[in-house]
């Protein structure tokens, strides 16, 4: 096995057009668990973790823009107030081990459809940088994910970064498991509720070949927070909307039947996550005021 | 003679700072020079006929020391168990061949170049059906799947009975998952006798085994069980693979190491429980007991392990702590293409416990009886020792006040006025309050050990004896006893266990024994040892052995002179006194006690979390509650385990599908609550320390509590019943099926 430890993010872009099957390792913590259980053998491992720039993060024209390589250890204390949404769903990753060393570069690397990161990146419609030696392009998270761990990236090209705006609202993560940590997920759903352009975003995990965006959902429950005015008068939405719009959450999945549970209880569950999620996070806007 | 200071003495594990601080000795850290590795290759099919092993290529590869198949490598005694299989393969993880490396990576990568041609069969899985006409034969040159039946009473036991309660109770398939999983290093010792570490319960057992496969008197071999990461049941048999590698150290005349890898150790050590329990409870109206009625199905999995004798444990213990004049139970242990079951923590106890506790919420809930109340009504109460309709003679035992005790400290009757309160508002999180009063059963089968104590030259004391820890504290709680006995201070006691060329004899640690059975021979030897010292006083003094006694600073001497008293180490001198004595226990010891769970239900997704939970645990008399409350804490959490989480599936071709530890669910810390201890003493007449056993109450007592705590909570919405593990969708769909029922 050739191991690739390049010093910059050029080198290492370099070093993937040469070599396009060359695999990146960032935390390792999903790749090394391939190679253990020898469910990959590959032939070059890029290492990214000498490159700094994946390392930072900062404000780039009204957006976070957070280096691929940054740990979940570091979401939940350097950022955990401008985006909590992210920050709940980092706290519910593995242990404190995995946390330290896990990205959500890598997250977005495997492209599980149980990412934790990924609900709260499509309730916050993030964006994901990817680069190679002949330009960065942007990709919308929502139409990242490609398959089961499949995503958008060409094989000469990194994930540089995501790109997300700092939070304006409540976000909200949830997930059910068989046990609090180290587990994964029945399901899982994220919540952005975004005050200033009136935007309820949803994402869900484990329910599907990929992450997915509740778009219906969400255009449901703007509709109904526009109609009775809810935004203006601060007051809860009625039980039956709040209904159909868990129904409609639930609607968004394609779960399956698996040794973690029945597509159907994965539905329900959808439902009830969505209907709870959106309670607390309106809660905290209607308090808010 | 009077066990001094020590009994009741919290003294701190004296292993600990070793194991805490990583200077333990564990098999993986005996690192013999020019060791080869040597890797299995396993069955990937559950059941199949080889039509070919091709290791020809494998034998080729860089460092390859040898690849052997059946055949390849001699035995002189056979097993049941292939210790290599040729002709077929009966569960996924059956050794069919094994790779030696210079290096374990390339020891796995020749045990992956190996060829298996299979002929894939048909498995059997479900072991309801394995006794059906037509089922595959696991074993078919036997003619049926059937591998133990064992029934005890008569029919008609519930005649006479106002209500009958029935269920179904599925007692799941657990993976005893050891932090270390099965490892062995084996050399030759150069004098045509074999050497060997291993992770095992049963050192001597595994020196017989070896020693028949290998041709070679016991005294060819020695086994040495260093310090051990957990077992729980599942290192009380010797593995095929002791012997294997046993063989290849001999055969390569090389030292020769192997350790599972964790899939391995998920797929190929034994596994524990899977039950089937169809149970009837007849009662009369006022909830007195009339009879119990059950059929039971094991599994025995590939081959057969502990399941059948385990089973009788089960049978026995079917009453629990209550008095049914009644009980017909009848069982078929059989077998199926899955791992070989054996013991696991409680070993056919919990799932007796299971039984009778469930049905006893059942019928509580079927004639409206408060569970705590339907309990104390029927407890077995007066006389000890009593005997039950199963033929078990419960030796001394209190269970209404180690109910008492448990309600007490649970604070049950606010509990339950909460549960109402929730119940009344509807609440998304229901409380429920869980029960289970139990017996069990300690010291089983093996009842007796052999104890030395030798006093040094140098002051110090060492004493031997047959059992072997296996996280226990054996090194804390022998030392302990002597110390009192001898009255030395600890330090100066060395504890030595679990190596055959030291030890004479031995049966091991299994059943909860170790305590009550080498404790009282270690007692036996300190107090010969006394006697001895006191004669070697008295010839060294020229005085009667009579005019011996012992001064405050523990020195023998002439009664009324203290100036020439001597001590231990002056005793010891020129030879060291050496006592040997042996312990048999008449019976087993039933220790008891209640345990009380409180858990809380979200209804809307069925997700469960223990919140309390309240452990009263009777052991007899109590030498060191700290090592108490150590057994019982992690006795709580596997119960809690069972209760909650884990369960090792097979889909329907015989695969399984939780061998890892990320779709196998142990809990973690975050899943166990505070446990809420309560001590409680009654002491067994059994032995001369008055001590049961403590290692498996814990998971006895838990189990039932917790699944009966979980039920409990929405018995409101109609539920009944609900199997283990209780994982949130089980509990929504069993809420839901209750729904559409109403
Ligand atoms: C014990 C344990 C518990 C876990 N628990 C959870 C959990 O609760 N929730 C959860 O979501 N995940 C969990 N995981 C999975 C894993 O930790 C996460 O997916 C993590 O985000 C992976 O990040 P990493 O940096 O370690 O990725 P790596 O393993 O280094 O890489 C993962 C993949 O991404 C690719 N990659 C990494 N960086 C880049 C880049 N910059 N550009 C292009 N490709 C890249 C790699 O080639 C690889 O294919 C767990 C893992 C373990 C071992």
């Amino acid at each position: 096995m050739e191991f690739l430890q390049p010093a910059t993010w050029s080198e290492a872009l370099a070093m993937k057009a040469a070599k396009p099957e060359a695999v990146p390792i960032a935390g390792g913590t999903d790749l090394m668990v391939e190679i253990n259980l020898d469910h990959r053998r590959p032939a070059t491992i890029i290492d990214l973790t000498h490159i700094k720039e994946l390392t930072e993060w900062g404000m780039d024209d009204g957006r976070l823009r957070i280096g691929a390589g940054v740990t979940y250890a570091r979401i939940i204390d350097e950022l955990g107030d401008r985006l909590p949404g992210l920050a709940m769903a980092s706290r519910t990753v593995g242990s404190p081990q995995i946390r330290n060393r896990g990205t959500v570069g890598g997250n977005l690397g495997t492209a599980s459809p149980a990412g934790d990161a990924h609900p709260p990146l499509l309730a916050t419609e993030a964006i994901v940088e990817l680069a190679s030696t002949k330009g960065t392009r942007q990709v919308a998270a929502n139409e990242f994910f490609a398959g089961p761990k499949k995503n958008a990236m060409r094989a000469d090209e990194l994930i540089a970064a995501f790109l997300v705006e700092p939070a304006r609202g409540p976000q909200q993560f949830s997930k059910v498991g068989t046990r609090n940590a180290m587990v994964i997920a029945v399901c899982s759903l994220a919540l952005a509720v975004d005050p200033k352009r009136k935007h309820v975003g949803i994402g869900i995990g484990s329910a599907g070949p990929t992450p997915i965006r509740a778009a219906e959902a969400e255009t449901f429950i703007q509709e109904v927070l526009e109609e009775h005015r809810l935004w203006e008068r601060h007051v809860h939405c009625e039980p039956s909307a709040l209904k159909q719009f868990g129904e409609l959450v639930a609607a968004a999945a394609k779960p399956i039947d698996d040794v973690r549970g029945t597509a159907d209880y994965r539905r329900h569950a959808l439902a009830v996550l969505a209907r709870r999620t959106f309670r607390w996070a309106w809660d905290d806007y209607r308090k808010s005021k | 003679m009077a066990v001094r200071a020590a009994v009741h003495g919290t003294v701190k594990r004296r292993e600990d700072p070793r194991l805490i601080t990583g200077a333990g000795l564990y098999t993986d850290d005996v690192r013999p020079e020019r060791c080869l590795h040597a890797v299995f290759v396993r069955s990937t099919h559950a059941n199949a006929r080889l039509a070919g092993v091709d290791a020809s290529s494998a034998r080729g590869m860089p460092g390859v020391a040898g690849v052997f198949t059946a055949g390849d490598v001699l035995f002189t005694s056979d097993t049941a168990r292939p210790r290599l299989c040729g002709e077929s393969v009966k569960f996924v993880g059956d050794a069919i061949a094994v790779a030696v490396g210079e290096t374990r990576e390339q020891a796995v990568d020749a045990a992956a170049e190996v060829v298996v041609d299979y002929e894939p069969l048909a498995a059997l899985v479900d072991s309801t059906t394995a006794a059906d006409a037509g089922a595959t034969l696991v074993h078919p040159d036997k003619g049926d799947n059937i591998a133990f039946e064992f029934d005890i009473g008569e029919d008609g036991a519930l005649e006479g009975a106002d209500v009958v309660v029935r269920g179904r109770f599925i007692n799941q398939r657990l993976a005893p998952v050891p932090i270390e999983c099965n490892a062995v290093v084996a050399e030759p010792d150069g004098e045509g006798g074999i050497r060997m570490w291993t992770s095992t319960q049963v050192p001597f057992n595994v020196r017989s085994q070896v020693a028949e496969a290998l041709g070679l008197p016991e005294s060819k071999v020695r086994v040495i069980s260093p310090d051990v990461g957990g077992a729980f049941g599942a290192k009380l048999m010797a593995y095929p693979e002791q012997s294997v590698i046993a063989a290849l150290a001999r055969d390569l005349d090389r030292p020769v190491r192997w350790f599972e890898f964790r899939t391995e150790n998920m797929t190929a050590m034994t596994h524990g429980r899977g039950l089937v329990q169809d149970v009837a409870l007849g009662a009369r109206s006022d909830g007195t007991l009339v009879g119990m009625d059950a059929d039971v199905i094991a599994d025995a999995g590939a081959y057969a392990g502990l399941s059948p004798p385990q089973l009788v444990l089960t049978a026995m213990l079917a009453s629990g702590v209550y008095q049914i004049p009644k009980i017909r139970f009848r069982s078929k242990c059989v077998f199926t293409n899955t791992a070989v079951m054996s013991a696991y923590r409680g070993a056919g106890r919990p799932e007796a416990i299971a039984m009778i506790e469930r049905a006893m919420d059942m019928l509580a809930a079927e004639l409206r009886i408060d569970p705590a109340e339907l309990r104390r009504r029927n407890l077995i109460r007066g006389e000890f020792p009593y005997t039950t309709a199963t033929f078990c003679t419960y030796d001394s035992g209190d269970y209404e006040r180690a109910l008492d005790l448990a309600l007490e400290a649970a604070g049950y009757e606010k509990l339950r006025a909460e549960q109402r309160d929730r119940r009344d508002r509807g609440d998304r999180l229901q409380l429920g309050i869980g029960l289970s009063a139990y017996v069990e059963m300690t010291a089983v089968l093996n009842t007796s050990e052999v104890g030395v104590a030798r006093a040094e030259p140098d002051g110090s004391i060492v004493l031997q004896v047959g059992t072997t820890s296996s996280g226990q504290g054996h090194e804390t709680a022998y030392a302990q006893l002597a110390a009192g006995l001898l009255d030395v201070p600890i330090e100066s006691i060395k504890v030595v266990t679990s190596d055959t060329a030291v030890v004479g004899s031995g049966s091991g640690t299994s059943g909860s024994r170790s305590l009550q059975i080498g404790g009282s021979a270690l007692r036996a030897a300190c107090i010969a040892l006394i006697d001895q010292a006191k004669e070697e006083a008295a010839r060294r003094l020229e005085a009667s052995v009579e005019d011996i006694v012992r001064f405050d600073d523990g020195r023998f001497g002439v009664k009324g002179v203290p100036a020439t008293a001597l001590t231990w180490a002056q005793l010891a001198e020129g030879s060291p006194l050496s006592a040997q004595a042996g312990f048999e226990q008449s019976d087993q010891t039933y220790p008891f006690g209640c345990h009380v769970a409180v858990a809380e239900v979200d209804v809307e997704t069925g997700e469960a979390r223990l919140v309390r939970h309240i452990a009263v645990d009777d052991c007899g008399t109590v030498l060191n509650q700290m090592l108490v409350d150590g057994q019982v804490h992690g006795g709580v959490a596997q119960g809690v385990a069972q209760a909650l989480y884990e369960e090792f599936v097979y889909d329907a071709h015989g695969n399984p599908l939780t061998a890892t530890l990320v779709d196998y669910g142990i809990p973690g810390i975050g899943e166990i609550p505070s446990i809420e201890t309560v001590a409680m003493e009654t002491p067994t007449p059994l032995n001369p320390l008055g001590a049961k056993g403590i290692g498996e109450s814990g998971t006895i007592g838990a189990t039932p509590a917790v699944q009966n705590a979980v039920i409990d909570a929405v018995s409101h919405l109609g539920v009944r019943h609900i199997d283990m593990p209780l994982h949130p969708m089980r509990v929504w769909e069993a809420i839901q099926a209750a729904r559409t029922k109403r």
